[in-house]
């Protein structure tokens, strides 16, 4: 489903963010992503998800070549993809219904299916309560969990989650945790970037360990 | 497209006053704009009813022979643009001429004790779009006739409104670009507020799988409903003004020029002008789309 072949990247600085980096994530495959602080992780999400550049390489997401995509084809494969910022990328303007509704509408979903897609992507993630609340009005776990229900209200493919725990106490963690495994049974192929060790060793899912750019042997 | 019109009435709620302002921009310059197009159109029909009074007055020397009469007559009557000619002796000329100054019992007319008026033949033409050019052209060949005295057809008058009306019309396509050119930068700019006010939303709908279309065409659409409203409350003041001018003036423009009367610009100059009005639109939009919106497609 994905594939990165000999992929490197540079940001301009002496060293780059990414270099040599070659992995496979089989379709309905679950990983753990993860490295120390600035080890490249968010970097090499945004290259999948291409909203960052790579220099060299190959990258194979869902079948389509995510260097020769043009400009004006690629929300086809952002639709493929539910990416959960490491920001949330929450509208301030916007409640927590409409935030989730909002990528169900950009693809052009109609008024009824939105509103039982959303509905559903807000019980999931147990923010029912919520719907009406603004994001400032939401603790940092709270928006998170937004910003999930919005990355898998379009039922995608792939799930590419950035630290999507990273805010969140153990027990809504492993909530959220079990929420992503239960995508994957249905197909859906996951890889999910996370600096939570002790969530890491309680699982068996494959773990790819990338350091100072570079992948490494767990 | 109903999500797009619904998208393009919520960025112009959330912008209203810019809008508004864009659009009163838009419509000062397009009264601007079609009072002269009104000018000029009043103009022409002023120049089209005053040259169904233009004829052709061949004057004859007193001493024309009749076979040079004769010649002259031939030459009138066999030309297909001619509609009817009169003659007009010295004699009836006098008396014409001495009627219509009676009232001023001019003591110098009464004195006069020759007739120093010729006989002339008044040539009418028939109506056609080239019928300045064939009187010009028939004027010509009379000047060289002997028997001739002089020809008159109002020349320079002719020539200095035509010169005019052609002045007119570069101004008017002067002006029209140039306004043009100013509303399009004005468009494309309250667009561009608009788009800063919902910019994120915007980033954020590229980046979870927005088309280009979808975010374009709202704009798109702002664009082009800016130039449309412009253009129609532009029309809709013109016309007001031209009620105006016809309830107060009408009565002394019809003595100036019989048959004359102020008219509104004519239908298919209305299309054109609202036509032209939603293109500027377009055209800022798009300006705003190439500059701006496109380079965040990626
Ligand atoms: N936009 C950018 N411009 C310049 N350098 C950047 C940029 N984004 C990231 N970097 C650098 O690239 C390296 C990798 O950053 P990245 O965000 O991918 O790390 P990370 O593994 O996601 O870290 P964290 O766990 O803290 O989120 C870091 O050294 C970072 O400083
Ligand atoms: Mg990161």
């Amino acid at each position: 489903m994905i594939q990165l072949f000999k992929v490197a990247k540079s940001y301009g600085g002496g060293t780059p963010a990414l270099a040599d980096i070659n992995f496979e994530v089989q379709k309905g495959e679950f990983i753990f992503l993860t490295g120390p602080s600035g080890a490249g992780k968010t970097t090499l999400l945004k290259i999948m998800y291409r909203t960052e550049k790579f220099d060299q390489g190959q990258v194979l997401v869902n079948g389509m070549n995510i260097g020769k995509i043009p400009d004006r084809k690629l929300y086809l494969l952002r639709r493929e993809i539910g990416f959960v910022f490491q920001d949330y990328k929450l509208l301030v303007k916007k409640n927590v219904f409409e935030n989730v509704a909002f990528a169900q509408e950009v693809i052009g979903a109609n008024k009824k299916r939105i509103r039982f897609k959303t509905w559903e992507a807000l019980k999931n993630v147990g923010l029912t309560h919520k719907k009406d609340s603004y994001p400032q009005q939401l603790s940092g776990g709270e928006q998170q969990r937004v910003a999930i229900a919005r990355a898998l209200v379009n039922s995608p493919k792939i799930i590419l989650a950035d630290e999507p725990t990273g805010n969140l106490d153990p027990e809504i963690s492993l909530e959220i945790l079990k929420l992503f495994e239960h995508v994957k049974k249905s197909g859906v192929t996951v890889v999910f970037a996370t600096h939570d060790q002790e969530m890491i060793r309680s699982r068996n899912h494959r773990v790819v360990v990338i350091k100072r750019g570079k992948l490494v042997t767990p | 497209m109903t999500s797009s019109a619904h998208t393009t009435l919520s960025n112009i709620k959330s912008n209203l006053q810019v809008f508004l302002v864009s659009v009163a921009t838009i419509t000062v310059a397009f009264s601007i704009l079609g009072l002269f197009l009104v000018i000029f159109v009043n103009l022409n029909s002023f120049l089209t009813t005053w040259s169904k009074h233009v004829q052709l007055i061949v004057y004859l020397e007193d001493d024309i022979s009749k076979d040079q009469r004769g010649v002259l007559e031939q030459l009138i009557s066999t030309n297909p643009d001619v509609e009817s000619m009169t003659f007009i002796s010295k004699e009836s000329a006098w008396a014409n001429f001495k009627n219509t100054f009676s009232t001023k019992k001019s003591d110098f007319i009464d004195e006069l004790k020759f007739n120093p008026l010729p006989s002339s033949y008044n040539i009418k033409f028939r109506p056609s779009p080239e019928r300045f050019t064939k009187i010009r052209n028939f004027a010509e060949l009379f000047k060289e006739r002997e028997g001739v005295e002089s020809v008159e057809y109002g020349e320079k008058w002719l020539r200095a409104f035509e010169k005019f009306m052609l002045f007119i019309r570069i101004f008017l396509l002067a002006v029209g670009g140039l306004l043009s050119l100013g509303l399009i930068l004005i468009i494309s700019n309250t667009i561009k507020l608009s788009f800063y006010s919902r910019q994120e939303e915007i980033e954020l709908m590229l980046l979870i799988g927005a088309t280009p279309g979808f975010v374009r065409i709202p704009f798109m659409l702002e664009g082009m409903l800016q130039g449309l409203l412009g253009g129609i409350f532009a029309l809709a003041l013109i016309k007001f003004l031209q009620l105006y001018i016809q309830v107060q003036f009408q009565g002394s423009l019809e003595t100036i020029v019989r048959g004359m009367e102020f008219q509104y610009i004519s239908q298919p100059i209305i299309l054109i002008l609202l036509a032209s009005s939603v293109f500027i639109g377009w055209m800022g939009s798009y300006i705003f789309i190439r500059q701006f919106l496109s380079p965040k497609f990626k």
